[in-house]
């Protein structure tokens, strides 16, 4: 698939490189691409090297390159260190004014074949009636006429962009189109025709919408990347909508406000990162004990520790999935792209009420922050589950309705003081109403809690599979953000005519195997595609299931898929 | 024809038997453990209030009070060790409209939960919270706790301990904290009218019960403590903090009642501007919100 490769470096928190790459990225967005865009920057306030990155294309794209074919750099150290990601022949970008400094750098230029668009950013920025901070949109413009887009187009994106002060709209326009008129255009591209409406968003902030859109009335968390964006979202929007958001202490406290919430039986979640959800997990275990829902998102980064806290890893499969002490139901839900992060809020809400457990939805550092072309949300279309007993039904209810040991596990829930009937909700283990139970059929209230995931799974889809479902020249399996890169790599090994196909788990645990073995019948070449070092995924379908991985695309490193990895993965195994 | 007087008292005694169905004489305190009139006392305010099963939501801890949690015919949760200040606010920020009251012993509260403590205080959460300080980690068989006295020998610490213990109320005075109550599991009456204090009042009421463990505290048993404790003086003005620390830091001594009153504080659920506290309850608002507003950005 063709796409426009864009990355603009520059420090973290100076120069503007987090405007500017979005300035880029949503103008592309609204000329008609579908745009992919990231930000990779390092855990710091003010310096440091960081790059935002963006792809375009003309059809639908769901992951990015590692490798630009136009590099825009802001400042000097983050030039020396991207312009080595440059692709041959590429663009060089920059308004660093002591091209003395940079021999080395333009010698290569020549050598690799790149055009090099250069002029003096801060002179202009001075021509222009601004401040040297203005220079980053003089590369905007420069970019703009690289590109031979249309002035109008980045204009209208600038006042967009600073559209909260008016008053360096103008310089800022003048900025870029100085910058636009002293450029050469290298390459024309085609613009596209008739792209379908989309969202340009990203999976925070589509968590967010769909959080409260199902009804989320409180919402809990404490700061740890890349969870934070969503406390950021959901504060905004607190006051419009009413609900309650508190920043607690720590996140013992955090999952304890939102079971006590759930218990109350409003619709409480809360987040967090792999640390945070450590201290959260002895919660989670008396969640599963009490049978109180319990929603918690956890944005994975790689670990252990504190790891690589502003980058992505999808490390914690197996700690959603074992987190907390003894034996007892939950589910675990992954989200890719920003539509999955609107709808498996959703329904993780609804499973956690109707199955009265806990459900841990992951997500992580990249799928959480990564801008993408997605069609646009849609409303009502998850109805809201919650389990309860009925209004009319209530009066008939005994205390010993809410443990019942029954066959599916299930038994009746209704809110306290809502009724007559009461019950103790008691992390010891206890009887039909609550009671502290210690004779030898405590087991038979053990075994129905767990009994209990038996019956929801019967609720649980199954994988999707994308791409044809037999016979492709190679196949995969994945969860989560891995979701985005095999898309793209089933569409560009198409144009290479290779065969591939994808099976995709958002609903990971209780794992569904119909599909999935069905799609090892019907494929001779299956591998496994994860976000971390060990395979969870993987191990646990071949512990489940009679299935072998032909082999496995690991990464560990802190950065998602690329495209260039799944080209290479792909031929070296198809 | 029964006078409203006595009308009330009737009511008062139907509550306080709904909190009382099941009677199976099997003891789960040790004899002479203060827990008993604690509960007996909790469920006179309560009645005396009108507070009956519907209205309340009980919070326990893990310890010999947690012990409580399925002994009180009533809606309870019995949650994680030192974190039931979290699970009772959460449960209130949904449900305003119950009274919540969490218990919780002296070794949760002042190690593993003393952030909690903090916090619930430094928020105000509308929490009725009654401590069991009864000096030790007794469930666990008494270990000490940071409210044991320095040097006492306790299990797992023969010698005693040469540290400083905490003293609560100083802990929670130090926190500006809007109610600070302290009486004693001896005074069942005392206990009572202290509980429906706490009871009306709208923020976190901090109450100190001084509790008798005749099994892991030898040394402060009911008898003790009917000859250290003394009702507060007339005079004390519980607005005032000098007065207020004057007399929780009285150890013979001990004064019980309202040692501290701050009726001017906004509790959490007032902090929240955009809502109104009397109004609807978050467990009666889920469902779809509209938010083509925010689409529409898009």
């Amino acid at each position: 698939m063709e796409r426009l490769k864009i990355r603009v470096v520059g420090h973290s928190g100076y120069g503007g490189l987090l405007s500017t790459g979005s300035i880029i990225a949503k103008a592309l967005e609204h000329l008609g691409f579908y745009v992919v865009a990231d930000r990779e920057y390092p855990s710091l306030i003010k310096g440091g090297t960081s790059c935002f990155t963006i792809n375009a294309s003309r059809e639908s794209i769901n992951s990015l390159s590692a490798r630009p074919d136009i590099l825009v750099a802001i400042d000097k150290p983050c030039l020396l260190k991207y312009f080595k990601t440059l692709n041959d022949g590429g663009t060089l970008v920059h308004g660093y004014e002591r091209l003395s400094g940079i021999t080395e750098i333009l010698e290569e230029a020549v050598k690799r074949d790149i055009n090099v668009a250069h002029l003096n950013g801060r002179e202009i920025t001075h021509e222009a009636g601004g401040s040297e901070r203005m220079k980053n949109v003089v590369l905007i413009g420069m970019l703009w006429k690289v590109l031979g887009l249309p002035y109008e187009t980045i204009a209208d994106q600038i006042k967009d962009q600073f559209a909260s002060k008016p008053n360096i709209i103008p310089p800022n326009l003048k900025c870029a189109k100085l910058g636009y008129e002293r450029t050469e255009t290298f390459k024309t591209i085609e613009l596209p025709k008739n792209k379908p409406k989309t969202a340009f968003m990203d999976g925070n902030y589509a968590l967010a919408l769909g959080a409260i859109h199902a009804g989320v009335r409180a919402y809990y968390a404490y700061p740890m990347s890349p969870s934070t964006h969503l406390l950021t979202h959901m504060a905004n929007h607190a006051k419009e909508f009413g609900y309650v958001v508190k920043q607690a202490e720590d996140e013992i406290t955090v999952a304890n406000l939102a079971l006590g919430s759930m218990h109350a039986g409003t619709r409480a979640l809360c987040a967090t990162s792999g640390g945070g959800f450590d201290l959260m997990t002895e919660t989670v275990s008396l969640s599963g004990t009490i049978e109180t829902p319990f929603v918690c998102c956890l944005f994975q980064r790689p670990g252990p520790a504190t790891g690589l806290p502003t980058w992505t890893a999808q490390g914690d499969l197996n700690l959603a999935m074992h987190g907390g002490h003894g034996e007892f139901a939950r589910m675990v839900i992954a989200a890719s792209d920003p539509t999955d992060h609107f709808e498996l809020i959703q329904h993780a809400l609804n499973f956690a009420e109707e199955f009265q457990m806990p459900v841990i939805l992951l997500s992580d550092k990249v799928s959480a922050e990564q801008y993408v072309s997605v069609p646009p949300l849609q409303q009502n279309t998850i109805p809201i589950k919650r389990g309860l007993v009925a209004k009319q039904d209530l009066e008939k209810l005994k205390n010993t309705d809410r443990f019942e040991v029954t066959e599916s596990g299930l038994s009746k829930r209704w809110l306290p003081g809502e009724t007559e009937a009461y019950y103790f909700a008691n992390g010891d283990e206890h009887d039909s109403e609550g009671i502290l139970d210690e004779e030898e059929t405590a087991g038979d209230m053990y075994a129905k809690r767990i009994r209990k995931l038996d019956f929801a799974a019967n609720s649980v889809p199954e994988p999707k599979i994308y791409g044809e479902n037999k016979n492709a020249d190679i196949s995969f399996v994945g969860w989560g953000s891995t979701k985005g890169p095999l898309l793209d790599a089933i569409n560009d090994a198409k144009a290479n005519g290779l065969r591939v196909n994808y099976l995709h788990y958002s609903f990971v645990s209780p794992l569904k195997t119909d599909t999935l073995n069905q799609f090892f019948a019907d494929n001779k070449n299956v591998h496994l595609a994860e976000g971390n070092y060990t395979g969870q995924l993987g191990n646990l379908i071949e512990q489940q299931t009679q299935n072998r991985f032909k082999g496995r695309m690991l990464k560990w490193n802190g950065r998602p898929f690329f495209t260039e990895d799944l080209d290479k993965y792909i031929k070296e195994n198809k | 024809m029964t006078t409203p007087k006595l009308q009330a008292l009737v009511d008062a005694q139907k509550i306080y038997n709904d909190y009382t169905l099941r009677d199976d004489n099997i003891n789960w305190w040790c004899g002479g453990c203060g827990n008993y009139p604690i509960q007996n006392a909790l469920k006179r305010a309560l009645s005396l209030e009108g507070l009956g099963r519907r209205d309340v939501m009980f919070c326990f801890d893990v310890g010999c009070s947690g012990n409580g949690s399925d002994k009180i015919e009533a809606n309870t949760i019995h949650g994680l060790h030192g974190r039931v200040l979290p699970l009772a606010a959460g449960f209130k920020i949904a449900n305003h409209k119950m009274q919540v009251i969490a218990e919780a012993g002296d070794g949760a509260t002042f190690s593993e939960g003393i952030a909690h403590l903090a916090h619930a205080v430094r928020n105000d959460y509308p929490v009725l919270f009654i401590l069991h300080d009864n000096q030790n980690y007794a469930l666990t068989t008494g270990q000490p706790s940071a409210l044991t006295p320095k040097c006492q020998s306790m299990n797992c610490a023969p010698e005693g301990l040469e540290i400083e213990p905490f003293h609560p109320l100083e802990v929670v005075l130090g926190l500006k904290p809007s109610f600070v109550a302290q009486t004693c599991s001896a005074d069942i009456d005392h206990m009572t009218e202290t509980i429906q204090k706490g009871l009306a009042h709208k923020g976190f009421a901090f109450i100190n019960v001084l509790q008798a463990c005749p099994t892991y505290n030898k040394f402060i048993t009911h008898e003790w403590y009917l000859e250290h404790i003394q009702r507060l003086p007339e005079e004390h003005d519980p607005t005032d903090m000098e007065s207020a620390r004057k007399y929780a830091f009285s150890s013979d001594p001990f004064y019980l009642g309202q040692i501290y009153h701050n009726p001017e504080r906004q509790n959490f659920l007032e902090t929240v501007a955009h809502r109104d506290e009397n109004s609807a309850r978050l467990i009666d608002e889920v469902a779809h919100q509209d938010i083509s507003r925010l689409l529409a950005k898009f």
